[in-house]
C-alpha cells in the first residue's frame, strides 16, 4: 500500500496509545487497522443502506446505524451517552449564543471536549459538572420498552436505570484502567495523553471521512451529520478493541516465546539489569499481532451459522463487525 | 491374526522370559489370568483386544510350564511326559478362554434370551467349561498327570468366530498336522465352498475321498454360513452387483439354451422337449437349483408336486440324459462336467465376462491382426456347456483344456498385470482348480473298443497312464517356465518356517506369483489321487493344496472369509430378491405396471420355522403353548424345504413382526375390538406449560395490556383538548381480552407415544411465538410475517434436535446435562445467553413496565386534573376557578368517596364503570351526535313525524337484500369502516363529517372530471383487510384440534361476528394485523 493512502495514521497512533500501546506502532501495524477500520465502515455503512431500504427510507438514520451493534449493550449505552453529551453540548452552544457569554464556557473546557470527541468515559466524569445544568436529553430506541406504548412516558428525575448502571461498568472499568496509566504521568506527558484522547476520525475532518469511507458510492454523499459523529465513535470503538486484542495476542505471543525461549536461549539473554536501565522498551504491536486480533474477532461466531447447520456447505459469512 | 496360543507367539514369549519364570511358581499364573478376565469384563470386545490380553495370559500359562519343564530336566522319558504337561497346561488355559468368553456374553445381553445362549452353546461345545477355575489350580499344582488328556481342538460346533483362530493356530503348529487338517475339514469356515452340493455324491458310483471331503467342506461351511446368517448383519452394497451378474448369467443360460434347441435337437436323444430337458438338467445340480427352476416353470409343468418328486428321484437314482449305451463312461463324465461348467458359471462374482463368446463389436481387435494369432481359439463358458451337449468332449483333459483355454486367453489378452479381467479369471481358475478333482478321470470310449480291449487286462493300465500323460502336457504347454518356480516356492510356504503367518505369505505370492502358478500344484495334486480309482492319493498333499487355496483365497479378495462364505452362498437369493425389488423401482421410481411385491406363504413359513427353531434350540418355556401348531401349520404348508439361503432383513415381507404381548392373540380368545387400548390423549399438552417463565411473561403481557388501556385514555384526553369536534364513535375503546390458551378438544389414543399432528404442533408454535411478539412489543403482525417466524424457529428447533440426537449416540457417552449444554453452543445459544435473556428480556422488563406503567398512571392523572399539576402537590389548588374536579367527582374517586353515590344506585355494575367519577364523555359537552340533533331539529321544525329510520344493515340483513348490492354491502361490512358495534353499517349521513365521502360537485369548468384516483394508501389498505379473514379462521380452526373447531354454519357465524368485533375494535390500527389477542382469545 502507498503511503499516501494512508490518511489516518497519527489519529490512529493517539488512539492506540490512549487502548494500551505504548510503543510506537509501526507504518504497516497503522495502515493495517486504518484499512480494517475502513472495511468496518463500509461494511457498516452497507448493511445500515440495506435496512434504510427495508424500512423503505432512501436516507439511513442513526437508528439503522445503531441498530447494528444492539447486541453489544455495553457499546450502545456508551454511544448514547455520547450522543446525548453531544445534544447537552449543542443546546448549550445555542443557549450561549442566545444567552451571550455564559462564564462557563462548555467547549473550552478540555475535558468536556475530550469526552464529546472521543473518549466517551470522560463523559461521565464530567456528568457532575454540567449535568445539574443542563438536562440530559435521552436517546431513545425503537426496541426500548417505551416504545411499546403510543404515548410517550413522561420523565422523570429520578430516573437512574438498572440497565446502564450495568452497561456502564465496562466504561468504569475502561476509566479506571486510564486513571491508572495516567497517576504516574508528568505534567506534559498528561497533555499528550489528554491530546491524545481527542484523536477522532471524524471531528473536524468530516470531508476527509466522507471521501475515506466512500461516502457517495456506498451510500448517499450527503449524510446526516449524527452518522458521522456516530461512525466516529464506533471507529474509535473499533481501534480501540481492536488494539486491546492485539495486545493481548502479543503477550501471549511473548509467553510463549519465553517459556521455550528459557530452555535455548536463556544463557544469553539472562544479563543482569542496571539498578538505572529504566523501564525495558517495549515493544509495538505489529502487523501479526493486529492481524490474528483481527482474526479472533472473526472467528466464533456460533449464532452467526446456527442456522447453517445440517445444512451442508460452507456458505459465504459476512464481515463480523467488531 | 492368531487371536491366542498361537504357539509361535508362545514360543516367542517362552523364548522372551526364559530366564525369569523360575521362582515364579503359579501365582503369576494365577495373576494374569485373572488380569486377562478383568480385561474382558471391563471393555475389550474387538477381537483384537482380546488377542493381547490373551496373549498375556498364555506367556503366563507358557512361563508355568516352562518352569516346570527346567526343572524336570533333560530325561527323554521325562521330555514325553512334559509335552504332555504342556498340553494340559495349553488345554486349562483353553478352559479358561472358553470361561472368559462366557463373559462377553453377559455383555451382550440380547433382548431375547435365544440369542444368548446360542453363544453359549457354541462356547461350551463339549466337554469344557464345566471345570472351574479352583479346580484348575488344583490340578496345576498337583501334578500334570491329573488331568486327563483332553483333546487339544475345540468341538466341531463352536463358535464361528473362534473356529477362526483355532485354525490359525492349528496351521502354525506343525506336530498335529493331521488333526489340523480335520479341525478344518469339520468345523472350518474359512474353507470357502469349493464344491458343488453333496447329493450327487450319492449317485456317483466312485466317490473319491476328496471328493467326499470337498463336500464335507462345503457343508460345514454352508452350516457355518447359516450360523453366520443369524450372528451377523452384513450390509448391502454388494447387491445390485449380485443381481445385474445373475441377471446376465440368466440371459447367458437363455442363450444358450436357445442356440442349442434351435437348430433342432441334434444331440443326443436325451432332449425331448424343453420341461423334461430342463428338469433332467436340474436333476445333476443341487436340489436347490432344481427347485427353483420347477419353481420358475411352475405353470408349464403339469405334474402334481407328488409325481414331479418321484420323476425326480427316479432320475437321479437311475441315469442322467448323459447315459448312452454306445458309450462307456460318458455319463460320469458328463454329469461331473456340466456340473462343473454350471457352477463355474453360477460364480457369478467372477464369471460374468465369461459367460459368453467374445463380442466382435465390443473388442473389435479381438479376432484380427496380433490377437487372432496369439489367441487362435476363443472359448467361454457358454461354448463349453454348448460343447457339451453337443457331446463334443471325449475325456476329461479336452473338457479342462477347454476351461483352461478361456483363462489362458483372457491372460494373454489382458496382458497388464492389474487388469480387473485377469482378477476374475485368476479366481475362476481357482475355482476350476477347487473342482477338477470332482470330475471322474475318464477317457470316452466305444462300448465295442472296451469289450474288444477287455481281453487284456494289462491294457487298461496304459491307458489310464496315458489319459493322465496328455493333461500333464497341456499343462505343461501353458505354463512351461513357471511350473518348477512354483513349486519351489510353494513348497516352503506350505510345510516351511511355521512362524510365519499366513498373512506374511499370502503378500508375498502376491507379489510376485505370475497366474499360471496354481496350475501345477494342482496338476500335482490332481494326479496323486485323480485316477477313478477310489481313494487313490494321500489325502494329506490334497490338504495342503487346499490350504494353499485358502491363503490364495485371502490374498485376492483381502476380504474376510466368512464374509466371503456368505456373500456366495446367498448370491442367488440375494440376487432373485433385489432383482423382483429393482423391477418395480426401475428409474427411480415406482413402476406401476410391475406386480407388486406380496408376502408368500413360503416366505412366511419359512420365517417362522426359523424362528421356531431358534427358540426350541434354547427354552421351550418361553415359547406360547399354542403357537407352535400355528407355526407348523405354517410351515407344512410352506412347502418347500430348500429355501434360499438369505437373512431375514432381505424378506421384511416376509417376515412377521414380534407382537407386543398385549396385543397378542391367542386363538380361542375373545377378541376385544375397543379393548382397553383406547383411552383419552393427555390434557394441556399443546399449552405452555405453567412454570416461572411463563407465568412471568404472562404477567408482563397484562401489563402492558393495562399500560395501552391508559394510553388509549390519555390519547384521547390529548384528542379532546385540540379538536373541536368530537365524535363518540372516533374513540375505539380499548378493552383487550385476556390471553388464554385454548387446549385442543379431546382426542383418543392407543398407545403410548408423542403426538404428532403437524399442523396442531405448527398452531401451538405459532402461537406461542405471537406471544413472544407480543412480548417484545409487538401489538399486531403481519400474518405473512407470523408465518415465516414460525418457518425458522421450527427449522431452529429441528436443528437443535438434531444436534441432541448426534451427541446422544455419539459413542463417547456424554451425559445429559453435556448433550444440552453442547447441542447449544452448537447452535449458538449458551446458557449465559439464555440467562441474560431470562434476566433482561423478562425479569427486568417486567420491573420496567411496571414503572413505566405507573408513570402512565400518574400522566394520565395529570391529564384529568390539569390544576394538580400547578401544585405542590398538596391538592391546595385542586378547586381552582374553571377546574372540573367538582364536575367529575375525580377528587372522590381519589379519597376513596362515592361522590355521586353511583354506588349506591348500582350505576356501577349497570354500566360497568371502572371509576367512580362522572363518564368523561357525558361531561363534555362537545361530544355529540350532531347528525341526531341536526335531525330532531329538522322533525320539529317541519311539524312532520319523520319516517321511521331504516333497519341498520346487519350480515344478518344481508341476505334479502338484491343479489347486486349484497357485495358491496359485504364488502363494506368486511372493511369495518362505518360499522358500529353492532356489526351494523352505519348511514352515510350518520357518520362522522370526516368519514364522509365528498360530495360530488360540478366544477367550475362544468365538465365532469374523470373519477378521481384512489390514493396509493387505501389500495393497499383495503387489499390487506380482504386477507385479514383468512388467518383469523385458519387460527380459529388450528386452536381448535384438527379442524373440529369450527362446527357448521354456526361456527362460521361466530368466526364472522368475531371478526367484526375485531374490526370494530382496531379500525384505527394498521390494516391487515392480526393481534395475538384475536389471535390466541377462545
Amino acid at each position: 500500500m502507498s503511503a499516501e493512502k494512508a490518511k489516518y495514521r497519527l489519529e490512529i497512533q493517539q488512539m492506540m496509545f490512549v487502548s494500551g500501546e505504548t510503543g510506537e506502532p509501526s507504518h504497516s501495524t497503522t495502515l493495517l487497522i486504518e484499512e480494517i477500520v475502513r472495511s468496518q465502515v463500509i461494511e457498516m455503512l452497507l448493511q445500515c443502506t440495506q435496512l434504510a431500504h427495508r424500512r423503505g427510507s432512501r436516507t439511513i438514520s442513526t437508528d439503522d446505524l445503531i441498530f447494528l451493534i444492539r447486541h453489544d449493550r455495553a457499546k450502545v449505552s456508551r454511544l448514547r451517552t455520547y450522543l446525548s453529551w453531544k445534544d447537552v453540548r449543542k443546546t448549550a452552544k445555542e443557549n450561549d449564543k442566545e444567552g451571550g457569554g455564559d462564564p462557563t464556557d462548555l467547549l473550552d473546557d478540555p475535558t468536556t471536549t475530550a469526552a464529546a470527541a472521543g473518549g466517551p468515559g470522560a463523559a461521565v466524569s464530567a456528568v457532575d459538572a454540567v449535568g445539574k445544568r443542563q438536562k440530559k436529553s435521552k436517546i431513545g430506541l425503537p426496541w426500548e420498552v417505551s416504545s411499546y406504548f403510543s404515548e410517550q412516558v413522561p420523565e422523570r428525575e429520578d430516573d437512574e436505570d438498572e440497565d446502564e448502571v450495568e452497561a456502564n461498568f465496562a466504561t468504569l472499568q475502561r476509566l479506571k484502567n486510564a486513571d491508572e496509566r495516567t497517576r504516574g504521568m508528568t505534567k506534559d506527558e498528561y497533555v499528550h495523553w489528554s491530546e491524545c484522547r481527542q484523536a477522532s476520525f471524524t471531528f473536524r475532518k468530516g470531508k476527509r471521512f466522507r471521501e475515506w469511507a466512500g461516502f457517495g458510492t456506498v451510500t448517499e454523499a450527503k449524510p446526516n451529520d449524527d452518522i458521522v459523529d456516530i461512525l466516529g465513535f464506533l471507529t474509535f470503538e473499533i481501534v480501540q478493541t481492536l488494539t486491546e486484542e492485539a495486545l493481548r495476542v502479543k503477550e501471549a505471543e511473548e509467553k510463549v516465546k519465553a517459556q521455550s525461549g528459557a530452555g535455548l536461549g536463556g544463557r544469553k539473554r539472562k544479563r543482569e539489569r542496571g539498578l538505572f536501565a529504566g523501564e525495558e522498551e517495549r515493544t509495538p504491536v505489529e502487523a501479526r499481532h493486529v492481524e490474528e486480533a483481527f482474526r479472533r474477532l472473526q472467528a466464533a461466531r456460533p449464532k452467526v451459522r446456527a442456522m447453517r447447520n445440517f445444512a451442508g456447505g460452507g456458505g459465504r459469512t459476512r464481515l463480523g463487525l467488531v | 491374526m492368531s487371536s491366542h496360543a498361537g504357539p509361535s507367539q508362545w514360543q516367542r514369549m517362552q523364548s522372551l522370559r526364559d530366564s525369569s519364570n523360575d521362582g515364579f511358581g503359579f501365582t503369576p499364573y494365577h495373576h494374569q489370568h485373572q488380569h486377562s478376565q478383568h480385561h474382558y469384563n471391563s471393555s475389550s470386545l474387538s477381537s483384537r483386544a482380546r488377542a493381547n490380553s490373551f496373549s498375556g495370559g498364555d506367556a503366563g500359562a507358557q512361563n508355568n510350564s516352562n518352569s516346570t519343564a527346567t526343572t524336570a530336566g533333560p530325561a527323554e522319558a521325562e521330555k514325553s511326559q512334559e509335552d504332555e504337561a504342556q498340553e494340559a497346561k495349553m488345554h486349562a488355559f483353553r478352559e479358561r478362554f472358553q470361561k472368559s468368553e462366557k463373559h462377553i456374553d453377559r455383555l451382550f445381553r440380547s433382548k431375547r434370551p435365544c440369542c444368548r445362549s446360542d453363544f453359549h452353546d457354541g462356547d461350551d461345545g463339549g466337554d469344557f467349561g464345566t471345570v472351574d477355575l479352583g479346580d484348575d489350580m488344583d490340578s496345576d499344582e498337583g501334578g500334570i498327570d491329573a488331568i486327563p488328556a483332553k483333546p487339544v481342538l475345540p468341538a466341531p460346533t463352536r463358535r464361528i468366530v473362534e473356529d477362526d483362530y483355532d485354525d490359525d493356530d492349528e496351521d502354525d503348529e506343525p506336530p498335529p498336522k493331521k488333526q489340523a487338517v480335520s479341525a478344518k475339514s469339520s468345523g472350518g469356515l474359512l474353507d470357502i465352498p469349493k464344491a458343488i452340493v453333496p447329493h450327487n455324491a450319492e449317485a456317483k458310483k466312485s466317490p473319491a475321498a476328496t471328493r467326499e471331503k470337498l463336500e464335507e467342506d462345503r457343508k460345514a461351511a454352508e452350516e457355518a454360513a447359516k450360523r453366520a446368517l443369524s450372528n451377523m448383519f452384513f450390509t448391502l452394497e454388494n447387491d445390485r452387483d449380485a443381481m445385474l451378474e445373475q441377471q446376465k448369467l440368466e440371459e447367458s443360460d437363455r442363450q444358450v439354451n436357445a442356440e442349442h434347441n434351435g437348430p433342432g435337437g441334434e444331440g443326443a436323444g436325451g432332449f425331448q422337449g424343453k420341461l423334461s430337458s430342463v428338469n433332467l438338467g436340474a436333476s445333476s445340480l443341487t436340489l436347490k437349483h432344481l427347485i427353483t427352476r420347477i419353481d420358475a416353470q411352475r405353470e408349464r409343468v403339469i405334474l402334481s408336486d407328488m409325481e414331479l418328486r418321484s420323476l425326480i428321484s427316479e432320475v437321479r437314482k437311475n441315469r442322467s440324459k448323459w447315459a448312452s449305451e454306445d458309450k462307456i463312461g460318458q455319463e460320469e463324465l458328463y454329469e461331473a462336467a456340466e456340473k462343473v461348467t454350471i457352477e463355474l458359471r453360477a460364480y457369478t462374482e467372477h464369471s460374468t465376462a465369461f459367460l459368453n463368446r467374445v463380442n466382435k463389436r465390443e473388442v473389435p481387435d479381438y479376432f484380427t491382426g496380433r490377437w487372432a494369432r496369439l489367441i487362435k481359439t476363443p472359448m467361454d463358458l457358454g461354448t463349453v456347456l454348448k460343447k457339451l451337449k453337443q457331446l463334443a468332449y471325449k475325456s476329461k483333459a479336452e473338457f479342462v483344456a477347454d476351461l483352461d483355454l478361456i483363462w489362458q486367453n483372457c491372460f494373454t489378452y489382458n496382458g497388464d498385470p492389474n487388469h480387473y479381467l485377469r482378477k476374475h479369471a485368476k479366481a475362476m481358475q481357482k475355482k476350476m482348480l477347487e473342482m477338477i478333482p470332482l470330475i471322474p478321470d475318464i477317457t470316452i470310449r466305444d462300448r465295442a473298443e472296451v469289450e474288444a480291449e477287455e481281453a487284456g487286462a494289462a491294457e487298461v493300465d496304459a491307458d489310464a497312464e496315458s489319459d493322465d500323460e496328455p493333461i500333464m502336457s497341456t499343462r505343461g504347454r501353458k505354463g512351461p517356465g513357471t511350473t518348477k518356480a512354483k513349486k519351489t516356492r510353494g513348497t516352503p510356504a506350505r510345510v516351511g518356517t511355521p512362524e510365519v503367518k499366513p498373512l506374511t505369505v499370502n503378500l508375498h505370492r502376491a507379489d510376485s506369483q505370475p497366474p499360471g502358478n496354481d496350475i501345477s500344484q494342482a496338476n500335482g495334486s490332481q494326479n496323486g489321487f485323480g485316477t477313478p480309482g477310489p481313494a487313490g492319493g494321500t489325502p494329506v498333499p490334497g490338504m495342503t493344496h487346499m490350504d494353499l487355496d485358502h491363503v490364495d483365497k485371502l490374498d485376492d479378495d483381502t476380504a474376510d472369509a466368512e464374509y466371503q462364505a456368505w456373500k456366495t452362498m446367498t448370491k442367488r437369493g440375494r440376487a432373485q430378491i433385489t432383482g423382483e425389488r429393482h423391477k418395480l423401482f426401475r428409474h427411480d421410481r415406482l413402476a406401476p405396471d410391475e406386480p407388486a411385491l406380496l408376502r408368500t406363504r413360503d416366505g412366511m413359513g419359512r420365517y417362522l420355522r426359523k424362528e421356531a427353531r431358534h427358540f426350541h434350540q434354547n427354552d421351550e418355556d418361553r415359547m406360547p403353548s399354542d403357537s407352535p401348531r400355528v407355526v407348523d401349520k405354517l410351515v407344512e404348508e410352506g412347502g418347500s424345504d430348500e429355501a434360499p439361503l438369505i437373512p431375514d432383513y432381505y424378506e421384511p415381507l416376509s417376515t412377521v413382526p414380534e407382537l407386543p404381548w398385549n396385543v397378542e392373540w391367542r386363538p380361542g380368545e375373545e377378541v376385544d375390538i375397543l379393548g382397553n387400548q383406547l383411552r383419552l390423549g393427555k390434557k394441556d399438552i399443546f399449552k405452555a406449560p405453567s412454570t416461572g417463565l411463563v407465568n412471568k411473561m404472562d404477567a408482563n403481557m397484562r401489563q402492558m395490556q393495562e399500560t395501552r388501556k391508559i394510553c388509549s385514555k390519555i390519547s384521547v384526553i390529548k384528542q379532546m383538548q385540540t379538536q373541536t369536534q368530537i365524535y363518540a364513535n372516533q374513540f375505539s375503546k380499548y378493552n383487550p381480552e385476556q390471553f388464554v390458551e385454548r387446549d385442543v378438544d379431546d382426542y383418543v389414543v392407543s398407545e403410548d407415544g408423542p403426538i404428532f399432528a403437524e399442523t396442531v404442533c405448527r398452531a401451538a408454535l405459532q402461537r406461542s411465538l405471537g406471544k413472544i411478539f407480543y412480548h417484545t412489543g409487538f401489538e399486531e403482525f403481519q400474518p405473512t410475517a407470523m408465518e415465516a417466524v414460525t418457518d425458522i424457529a421450527a427449522d431452529y428447533f429441528k436443528k437443535l434436535a438434531k444436534t441432541v440426537m448426534l451427541y446422544r449416540e455419539s459413542p463417547a457417552g456424554f451425559s445429559d446435562q453435556e448433550v444440552v449444554l453442547h447441542a447449544l453452543h452448537e447452535n449458538g445459544v449458551d446458557l449465559d445467553a439464555v440467562e441474560s435473556y431470562i434476566r433482561d428480556d423478562v425479569y427486568r422488563l417486567g420491573s420496567k413496565l411496571d414503572v413505566i406503567h405507573e408513570r402512565m398512571r400518574g400522566h394520565l392523572a395529570d391529564l384529568l386534573r390539569p390544576a394538580f399539576q400547578d401544585t405542590n402537590g398538596d391538592g391546595s389548588a385542586l378547586f381552582n376557578d374553571g377546574s372540573e374536579q367538582f364536575i367529575g367527582g375525580d377528587f372522590a374517586e381519589d379519597i376513596g368517596d362515592d361522590f355521586f353515590g353511583f354506588k349506591e344506585l348500582g350505576l356501577d355494575k349497570e354500566f360497568g364503570l371502572d371509576t367512580l367519577s362522572v363518564p368523561l364523555h357525558l361531561l363534555q359537552v362537545r361530544i355529540r351526535n350532531p347528525a341526531e340533533s341536526q335531525a330532531h331539529a329538522a322533525a320539529h321544525a317541519d311539524g312532520y313525524k319523520p319516517p321511521p329510520p331504516f333497519e341498520p344493515l346487519t350480515i344478518e340483513l344481508l341476505k334479502p337484500q338484491i343479489g347486486i348490492v349484497q357485495n358491496f354491502f359485504l364488502a363494506k361490512l368486511h372493511a369495518g369502516v362505518g360499522v358500529n358495534e353492532q356489526g351494523a353499517l352505519i348511514e352515510d349521513e350518520e357518520l362522522p363529517i370526516k368519514q364522509r365521502a365528498p360530495k360530488p360537485r360540478l366544477p367550475p369548468t362544468g365538465k365532469i372530471s374523470v373519477p378521481r384516483k384512489r390514493p396509493l394508501q387505501q389500495q393497499g389498505g383495503g387489499n390487506k383487510k380482504k386477507k385479514k379473514l383468512n388467518p383469523v379462521e385458519e387460527k380459529k380452526e388450528a386452536a381448535g384440534k384438527k379442524g373440529a373447531a369450527v362446527k357448521g354454519a354456526a361456527g362460521m357465524e361466530r368466526a364472522m361476528s368475531k371478526m367484526s368485533d375485531v374490526d370494530g375494535g382496531e379500525a384505527g390500527g394498521g390494516g391487515g394485523m392480526i393481534s395475538p389477542e384475536s389471535m390466541v382469545a377462545p
